[in-house]
């Protein structure tokens, strides 16, 4: 059979899930989803349309029975087109045209059920009852040839299987957007360079820092000094919980190298846990300059930059 | 292409425009030396922000620059290391040990004609 070209289905889904007309070959193949399933499918629309009104009857019942599910049709205008367009896959679980048009129908219905955040487990356990419903039809109307009660059954599992798959696909691919999403603002948000004064500069760290994290706190910061002509850093790792060998020797190298480039760093906010792991690593310490926290650390770069803070006699009156 | 130096006051100003054949750096070594005492330098000021990379040659040649100005009287400072070749050089433990550092060119001068010579960095305080 001839697939027709995929390429616009990803315009056609929200989440831009590309399933090219290769890969729905393979996947076809690996189901050994071949030719004469698609007649045994082929053979049994009479039979299709005959069962679709009970069988998609039977099947809302069932949904309608569980709270879960009985929340999604609370509008019987919703329920009664999704019934619909449910009569409208079962009779075309049978017309022969699995191809291009067919395949983006199902990843477009699997965007949408997880859009309206139908959980996967429902979704999954529709298909089952689906089966179900469609096994004992067959073996009525087989009655008197029940090995071709079971041929025709093997194949529409085989077909059903391949919209499974595409579904989970939707689901998938939807949550990893997310999860990207979610990554990149947390991304952001980790690495964030302040200047609180001309050429003062302060870094605050919250959270795990792991190598990768690491290596952008020093592309930030580096960047940040040449940007901002800064002289002095106050990096402040009170929200750090801890850290392990190889952060340590990172953010000695982000110090030394800050260096380098002729700015002095101040770390703030070394926990009695972090400075004892440090001691404990064995690591050159000598490189780093401390203050315990994170207010006498900008004193200290105030002062090297210059700077005097002083009370004024209006200010310190209480009241 | 001999790298210029220029003289300003008693400061010599060495900008680096290109990376320096090792030849070239050991040339450019001598000649500094040689204008630190004719010249009667007090600072020397060696610019790379030009560079993106510095290799162990150019670093050790670079601090050979320094100690040897120091010897003679003058104070060294490099100036303009781009933060892509200063983490380079942590990465693979180049260092400039002993040798101050500014941001740029201006930061140099500021800090040789400001202030005096530190014993070293981490005896600032």
């Amino acid at each position: 059979m001839a697939d027709g070209k995929l390429a616009w289905m990803s315009r056609a889904l929200p989440h831009e899930l590309a399933v090219d007309e290769e890969e729905v070959a393979r996947r076809k193949e690996f189901l050994e989803f071949r030719d004469e399933d698609i007649e045994q499918l082929k053979g049994l629309r009479e039979l299709a349309r005959k069962y679709a009104d009970p069988v998609i009857e039977e099947f809302y019942r069932h949904i309608l029975s569980f709270d879960e599910t009985k929340a999604f049709f609370r509008d019987p205008k919703v329920l009664a087109r999704v019934k619909q367009l449910q009569k409208d896959y079962f009779v075309r679980l049978t017309e022969g045209d699995y191809g291009a048009a067919y395949v983006a129908n199902r990843l477009k219905i699997g965007a949408a059920h997880e859009h309206v955040n139908l959980e996967p487990k429902w979704y999954l356990g529709m298909y089952a009852f689906y089966l179900r419903l469609v096994a004992r039809r067959l073996q009525e109307a087989f009655a008197s040839e029940p090995s071709r009660a079971m041929t025709a059954f093997l194949s529409l599992m085989k077909l059903v299987f391949l919209d499974v798959g595409l579904a989970v696909d939707t689901y998938i691919h939807a949550r990893e957007a997310t999860m990207r999403k979610q990554q990149e603002a947390i991304r952001e948000l980790s690495t964030p360079v302040l200047q609180i004064r001309e050429r003062l500069l302060l870094l605050p760290i919250i959270g795990v820092i792991d190598t990768h994290r690491a290596r952008l706190i020093t592309d930030s910061l580096l960047r940040a000094i040449r940007a901002n002509r800064a002289k002095v850093v106050v990096m402040d790792v009170t929200g750090v919980a801890t850290i392990d060998s190889k952060v340590a020797n990172h953010l000695i190298q982000t110090v030394t190298a800050a260096g380098l480039m002729g700015a002095k760093v101040i770390v703030t906010g070394l926990s009695s846990d972090v400075a004892q792991a440090l001691v404990a690593l064995g690591l050159d310490l000598a490189k780093l300059e401390t203050v315990g926290d994170l207010q006498g650390g900008i004193e200290e770069a105030e002062r090297l930059l210059g700077y005097e803070v002083v009370r004024t006699g209006a200010g310190a009156q209480p009241g | 292409m001999a790298v210029p130096i220029l003289k300003q006051g008693d400061v010599l100003i060495a900008s680096m425009q290109e990376a320096l054949t090792d030849r070239a750096l050991i040339e450019l070594r001598d000649r500094l030396s040689d204008q630190v005492g004719r010249f009667r330098a007090r600072s020397v000021i060696v610019d790379v922000t030009a560079l993106d990379v510095l290799d162990s040659f150019a670093t050790r040649t670079i601090r050979g620059i320094a100690y040897t100005a120091k010897l003679r009287g003058a104070r060294t400072v490099v100036v303009g290391i781009q933060p892509e070749v200063a983490f380079a050089m942590v990465e693979l433990g180049l260092t400039f040990e002993g040798v101050e550092t500014a941001l740029d060119l201006e930061e140099g001068l500021a800090l040789v004609r400001g202030g005096p010579a530190k014993g070293g960095r981490d005896g600032a305080r």
